[in-house]
């Protein structure tokens, strides 16, 4: 008998891996569910799509890549074209350059965007130690800067634009200038704001019916947080179901209209699911999406601006380690758990009914 | 992947339709004299000396119990030395030469049914300790503390789930002896005074499901045992586990499962006790897999209890060709304890030799996907337990009840980024012990 003698290793267990997990797949995943509302809004807009996507994904993986060639070579590395802390390979980045262009309107100026990437991905993610340390979703942090800093560019009022031979605001502008009223559906009708053409909007946001397609895509294979989206939407739904009761508008449909409009779908597909920056346990996240979804709706119908979903996001990331405080945290429901949860969504919709009366 | 995940692909084709080969005779045997639980021995043959199958030739000391220990063949008494055990570590090891008679010693007589039927609690815990029979399916507990329980025992369980991929020792025993695990669980539910009986197998099981109540219904009509089937969940074969998916019964971490009137034991251990009771024999042979993606031929095996691994590698034709690096493990591959050299003896408390071929997992920054919060079957928080121990954070360690973990291992299994989580978890166990 020949006697091979193979090394024996020691490790220590278990040996064994799942197999066909990796963060790859989960990052790609993302990116593939995002392919069909990023074909509908080059179609839609053309090549300032394009462009914008483009710029976008560039200046992010551009910053993220000589971000980590300048770190090795302050550690004394030599220069390599794939150097010892490469990150591009998990397509993380990627995903976050994709879902940051998709929130943008499409005449958004080229340096604008270049601008917010590079600083929302080196602000939200580099300085806080890259992948898996980020404190702050960087698609949603470099959107909010566009926000901040560019607003005059970024206003869709001041650059009416003629797209497919529809001029406009978006709906939800509509609605922000009287929220308590369904003017915008008379604007815009239902199928119109599920299927999205002729709509306004950043590039990714109108077609809610390519959002939910893609949700599916990433509930079937696993690589998001269903319960994130779901408790997100679900409480804007009922919240603005109550106030359309309590304002006597048809509540069914003022509830589909804040469902359907603006970016509430894309941020709570793509965004609030980061799971980066969402809490650890099941009852966490639920708490999390409840509470975005709560910000999102007060911002609609109390804020200055029309949209509040990346401020919500932003503002729950913040909180995400309080909700995994070694000393509450819990990865089971209890309860007594879900009985305080529901009194806090109780508690939420007479806030959001009594603040409704004195705005009226 | 963000998903609660408690399945294990299980490899378990690769050995469990073959029957057990025979491999009881071999040249010697190695007899450990110090386990896990047991530093301290003494030995009462000397080199040269004759000794028979069955016959004591020396006692270990545990901690608060001592056991016989046994010799598993005839032959000649031969030299102390080092050699590994089951746990990773060296332990003395007496070696006793095969004289290939197999002459038993005089107290291995039968013991006559009508006699046992006579038995009570005390004689059983007797008998059971003077074979020094223990936990066969790992755990190494001695198992007469448990007969001799106080506490009223409604249900006695035996674990027949053997929910770690690749073993197939515990299948093969049921199937090719049926009869002896069956009549253990009664012999135990005599002892213990107790009227009800359950088998616990794993769902896709079906044949296990078929032998045995095929056997309680032909032989053993007045018996009255339940075989429950259990899904394919990984871990399973944890007790607390399996009671809580077979009676519905939670039992807290750090209670003894007595307390809610329930005792579980592996069927292996089963089968031991109906040897030790009817036969007056100890463990002297026990059912074994090698098996693994790196061995030639995986095989089950009825080895001697002492026999070495190498010998049975070699068996099973070594290992395949062209490997540089492999690992050795002792156990199952979620749990089981990898050792530096394939010179080890089987000891009654192992079930399995696994040879796995070496791979590098390439880890990646955690995620926080989940992944492992949600699998948890003790429902702590891993990920956050192993940001605890970066931080050495023995306060938040303590918080997040890193104490719980039974190091299953299901965490680093289900890791997106490939993480060793569970090392981890088992560090900070270490630091807040």
């Amino acid at each position: 008998m020949n006697v091979a003698n193979p090394k024996i290793l020691r490790k220590t267990s278990p040996y064994l891996r799942r197999p066909n997990a990796n963060v790859s797949r989960m990052m790609s995943d993302v990116t593939i569910a995002l392919l069909p509302v990023t074909i509908f809004s080059i179609y839609s807009f053309h090549w300032s799509a394009v462009l914008i996507i483009a710029l976008s994904i560039l200046s992010m993986v551009v910053t993220e890549y000589v971000y980590y060639q300048v770190q090795d070579l302050l550690d004394g590395e030599k220069f390599k074209l794939k150097n010892k802390s490469y990150t591009l390979y998990n397509f993380s980045v990627v995903t976050s350059g994709l879902i940051y262009a998709l929130t943008l309107p499409d005449q958004t100026p080229w340096f604008v965007v270049v601008i917010g990437g590079a600083l929302g991905i080196f602000l939200a993610k580099l300085i806080f130690g890259g992948m898996g340390q980020n404190v702050f979703n960087p698609a949603a942090l470099a959107r909010v800067l566009v926000v901040i800093i560019y607003i005059t560019h970024t206003s869709y009022t001041q650059h009416v634009v003629l797209i497919d031979g529809n001029a406009g605001a978006t709906a939800l502008q509509i609605a922000s200038n009287n929220p308590f009223s369904i003017e915008a559906l008379q604007t815009y009708s239902f199928s119109n704001l599920l299927i999205g053409t002729n709509l306004p909007g950043s590039l990714g946001e109108v077609s809610a019916i390519l959002l939910i397609l893609g949700g599916v895509y990433l509930a079937i294979r696993n690589s998001f947080e269903v319960r994130i989206p779901l408790a997100m939407v679900g409480t804007v739904a009922i919240l603005s179901f109550a106030v359309g009761v309590f304002i006597d508008v048809h509540p069914l449909e003022y509830m589909l209209f804040h469902v359907l409009s603006g970016g509430l779908l894309f941020g709570a597909i793509f965004m609030a699911t980061d799971p980066i920056t969402s809490p650890i346990t099941k009852p966490g996240r639920i708490a999390a999406g409840f509470m975005m979804g709560f910000i999102t709706f007060i911002i609609r119908i109390f804020g200055a601006y029309p949209e509040g979903v990346v401020f919500s996001i932003l503002i729950m990331n913040m909180f995400v380690s309080s909700f995994d405080y070694h000393k509450w945290t819990n990865s089971q429901f209890s309860r007594k758990r879900v009985l305080w949860f529901s009194i806090v969504v109780l508690v939420s919709i007479a806030v959001t009914l009594v603040g409704v009366y004195y705005a009226k | 992947m963000i998903k609660k995940s408690r399945k294990v692909r299980d490899y378990k084709a690769l050995t469990k339709a073959l029957p057990s080969q025979r491999y009881v005779d071999p040249e010697s045997v190695y007899i450990h004299l110090q386990n896990g639980r047991c530093k301290t021995y003494e030995l009462n043959v000397t080199p040269g000396q004759h000794v028979k199958l069955g016959e004591v030739i020396g006692t270990r000391f545990g901690g608060f119990f001592e056991q016989p220990i046994h010799a598993t063949i005839s032959g000649v008494v031969g030299e102390v030395s080092k050699k590994f055990h089951r746990t990773g570590r060296k332990v003395d090891c007496v070696e006793i030469r095969n004289d290939f008679k197999d002459t038993y010693h005089e107290s291995i007589v039968d013991r006559p049914d009508h006699i046992i039927e006579e038995f009570t609690q005390d004689d059983f815990v007797e008998i059971v300790k003077s074979k020094s029979l223990v936990g066969l399916g790992g755990s190494g507990f001695p198992t007469y503390i448990k007969l001799a329980t106080k506490d009223k025992i409604d249900t006695v369980v035996i674990n027949a789930v053997e929910c770690e991929p690749y073993l197939s020792s515990d299948y093969r025993l049921i199937l090719e002896h049926p009869g002896r695990v069956i009549t253990g669980l009664k012999y135990i539910m005599q002892a213990l005074g107790t009227k009800k009986g359950m088998i616990a197998i794993k769902s896709e099981k079906d044949p296990l499901y078929q032998v045995l109540t095929q056997v309680l219904n032909v032989r053993f009509p007045e018996l009255d045992v339940e075989v429950v089937k259990l899904g394919n969940h990984y871990p399973q074969g944890w007790e607390i586990e399996m009671f809580r998916w077979a009676l519905n019964i939670d039992i807290p971490h750090g209670v003894l499962p007595m307390k809610y009137g329930v005792i579980g034991f592996n069927v292996s251990t089963a089968a031991g006790v109906f040897d030790a009771v009817k036969h007056n024999l100890p463990v002297v042979k026990r059912y074994f897999t090698l098996t693994g993606d790196a061995i030639k031929f995986p095989q089950n095996y009825r080895v001697r209890v002492g026999a070495s691994v190498r010998e049975l590698i070699k068996l099973s034709d070594g290992y395949k060709d062209g490997l540089d690096e492999l690992l050795v493990v002792m156990g199952g591959p979620m749990m089981g304890t990898s050792m530096t050299s394939d010179d080890v003896i089987v000891s009654k408390t192992t079930t399995s030799v696994i040879i796995l071929k070496n791979v590098e997992y390439k880890e990646e920054p955690c995620v926080r996907c989940g992944s492992c919060v949600y699998s948890c079957p003790v429902r702590i928080e891993p990920v956050q337990i192993m940001n605890a121990v970066k931080r050495n954070d023995k306060e938040v360690m303590k918080g997040l009840e890193a104490f719980k973990c039974i190091e299953c291992g299901l965490c680093t299994y289900v890791c997106t980024s490939k993480i060793h989580v569970t090392d981890y978890v088992r560090k900070a166990k270490k630091l807040i012990g």
